[in-house]
């Protein structure tokens, strides 16, 4: 006889475990499995783990405040649960938007004005006092190293900035994970890992349960799909899904840069997260005295779209596989060195890769699908880690929602937030939604 | 002062080798500045800038074209110009050095006064160019260096060993060293070094149109080989105290590094 429980999460990353979390809470007896050795080691594990409130919808900018609240209270939100590993710790430097061509940011001004977000306005000597070490000239656009005119002198200075004191990093978005998943535990929820998910079953048009690799069957009238890059393989495998999807998710891959900060400033300690849309990239404090260096995507940069289970195996060949390219390396590090002059950049690339789980319009599938009891979670993009205990709550309620029967195809799922206290439509989430225009269509959200 | 900079155009250590072919890596992956090299173009242009009559720093390296990214990176850390012999054969190090030699003799009025080189490639692992330069000069050679000191005829040179022993040797000019890793902690660009660095020219010469007299021995690669490393992690649990002790006694017992 298959084991049964009341759902089934296939993920157990940072947005996986806390939806097994807030349903253990309500009551489900939840199985998170996973194809990893432990929680959060997949592309959580490869997330720069940024909390910044600034999106191009108010929608986005309100879940990340609300986001922010559950990083600052940690403990309680872990129900004080322990981990034998320790806990992750929420740094906050503050978080510094440039305001330059590369971002809308008097839409995201008009965002915090409207969701309450409280931020300072800079001038450009005021950034010079609070991060001497930047040159505050205009670079845009964003070109790459390849091209003569990346070279070129400028001549204008950026606009200032707007800087909100709330923001900042986890230090170990892996660990985060799995202090979610030792909390869930405490509510009785269980993680399977090594296991493989390849078939997802159905009977008479409602989902049943799962396959794993080895033949074994799990069943459970709730299966919730949390794979991150992984997250449209999984979506094949369940009848209908794919196809009712009119935002579709895809694997990107992205790299991180780690930078030596320089000599006599100690960024570790005394700087700030900076979103700089004028050089395409952000940056935050890594251990080491590092700048960890990120890229906002602009488009001169190619966009690698790959096989997630390529690019784990390290097959694919330079570029597309699981290996930092000297040329990106060059790129990131560069346009930041034009900010930064005194930056040096080391020949060898030190950083990070890994997946984005992108979709259409870089903002995340949150919904049901169209095989009944088959729920998404995907669709991340790079810009929801800091979002993912508000997901997990919201997910938890509205499975249990349209569990007791309702149509959130029609009647949307209105979320109210814990702690903003605002309401959110689940139907801006929507897998049935047109491509949202608004969106920044690049990791910014 | 002429000081030449023997670099090499190498993988990264950290990407995935992967062996084609029984004797050839896979090229398609990030290439760059020997490690070891790099501590050869900090020393040289410190050496260049602590001078007081005209130096310049010139970099050499024998490579395919793309060759030219690394000899980039060594101007961007401060070197005047580069040489790049370009050859799509694989060469050992009799033939690169005699390679080397000839490109660098190719301007008869330029006489090198200090070849630096790594102390190692860390793709061949050879340390051998040094040694085959030094004899084809006739200049002394001292390798794993750690420390230089230039006076008007002779370096005063720190040789590191093996154990943590240490020789210091005297060498009269010209000379080539072999940089260690504790020579120096390199110097890497800055954004405006790279902008500066761009106009230095690299000089480009096929390594068919050097003269160079064929050696009677030589070596190749015939087959290569993956070393699987078995890793045998060990979990060490207990109190913060205990798992202090414990790691003190691997150090000084089992890796003998305290």
């Amino acid at each position: 006889m298959n084991e049964k429980y009341d759902a089934i999460i296939i993920g157990a990353g940072v947005i996986g475990c806390p939806i097994a979390y807030e349903l253990s809470k309500m009551g489900y007896k939840t199985l998170n499995v996973d194809k990893l050795h432990d929680a959060g080691e997949g592309s959580t594990a490869g997330s720069c783990a940024i909390v910044r409130a600034h999106y191009s919808t108010a929608d986005g900018v309100a879940m990340a405040y609300e986001g922010f609240k559950y990083w600052l209270d940690w403990k309680n939100y872990l129900d004080n649960a322990e981990d034998e590993k320790g806990l992750a710790k929420y740094m906050n430097t503050g978080s510094i938007l440039i305001k330059s061509q590369g971002h809308d940011w008097k839409k995201v001004q008009k965002n915090y004005d409207e969701v309450g977000v409280k931020y300072e306005e800079w001038d450009n000597d005021k950034i010079k006092e609070m991060v001497p070490v930047v040159d505050l000239h205009e670079f845009w656009p964003v070109k790459r190293p390849e091209d003569p005119e990346f070279f070129d002198e400028p001549t204008k200075e950026v606009e200032g900035a707007i800087f909100c004191a709330e923001g900042g990093y986890v230090n170990d978005p892996a660990l985060s994970a799995h202090n979610i998943m030792r909390a869930a535990e405490a509510k009785g929820a269980t993680f399977m890992f090594n296991a493989e998910v390849v078939d997802i079953r159905n009977e008479n048009d409602k989902v049943t349960g799962i396959t794993l690799k080895d033949g074994t069957q799990i069943d459970a009238p709730v299966v919730v799909n949390v794979g991150g890059p992984h997250s449209f393989i999984i979506n094949k495998m369940a009848k209908g899904v794919w196809e009712g999807c009119n935002i579709k998710t895809k694997s990107l891959r992205h790299e991180v840069m780690y930078c030596p900060s320089p000599d006599g400033y100690n960024y570790l300690d005394d700087g700030y997260h900076m979103s700089d849309g004028d050089i395409g990239c952000y940056v935050r404090p890594e251990v080491g005295n590092t700048f960890l260096i990120g890229s906002e995507d602009p488009e001169c940069d190619p966009q690698e779209w790959v096989s997630p289970d390529d690019f784990y195996a390290g097959r694919g060949g330079k570029g597309i596989d699981n290996v930092l390219t000297d040329e990106q390396w060059k790129a990131q590090c560069y346009r930041l060195g034009k900010r930064i002059p005194s930056l040096e950049v080391p020949n060898q690339p030190k950083g990070v890769v890994d997946l984005y789980d992108c979709s259409d319009d870089w903002i995340p599938v949150y919904d049901k699908s169209d095989l009944p009891g088959y729920y998404m979670a995907i669709g991340t993009s790079g810009n929801q880690y800091k979002n993912a205990p508000v997901v997990g709550r919201m997910m938890a309620e509205l499975i249990d929602a349209c569990e007791k029967g309702l149509d959130h195809d029609k009647e949307p799922f209105q979320y109210k937030f814990k702690y903003t206290e605002r309401s959110t439509d689940v139907g801006f989430f929507s897998r049935k939604r047109e491509i949202n225009y608004n969106s920044s269509f690049s990791v910014n959200g | 002062m002429q000081i030449y900079v023997c670099v090499k155009h190498v993988p990264d250590s950290a990407v995935n080798i992967t062996i084609i072919d029984k004797s050839h890596i896979d090229e398609n992956v990030t290439f760059l500045l020997n490690p070891y090299d790099e501590h050869a173009v900090t020393e040289a242009v410190r050496i260049r800038d602590a001078c007081q009559e005209n130096s310049e720093v010139i970099v050499v390296c024998l490579g395919k074209a793309d060759a030219e990214n690394t000899i980039r990176s060594a101007l961007a850390m401060g070197a005047d110009r580069g040489l790049l012999i370009v050859s799509n054969e694989e060469h050992d190090s009799i033939e690169t050095a005699r390679a080397l030699k000839a490109a660098m003799a190719l301007k008869k009025t330029e006489k090198p006064s200090l070849i630096f080189t790594g102390k190692e490639s860390i793709d061949a692992e050879g340390m051998q160019t040094m040694f085959r330069l030094g004899a084809l000069f006739d200049f002394p050679v001292a390798t794993n260096v750690t420390r230089v000191d230039i006076e008007e005829t002779r370096a005063i040179v720190v040789s590191e060993l093996s154990g943590g022993n240490a020789n210091t040797y005297e060498l009269s000019l010209p000379c080539v060293i072999g940089a260690g890793r504790g020579l120096n902690t390199p110097k890497y660009p800055t954004f405006p070094d790279i902008v500066k660095s761009r106009k230095r020219p690299v000089e480009k010469i096929a390594f068919t149109d050097l003269t160079i007299d064929s050696p009677k021995a030589g070596m190749k690669i015939i087959q290569l080989e993956a070393l699987k490393q078995s890793r045998n992690p060990k979990e060490i649990t207990g109190d913060p105290g205990s798992v202090a002790q414990k790691i003190l006694s691997i150090l000084e017992q089992e890796a003998k590094v305290v």
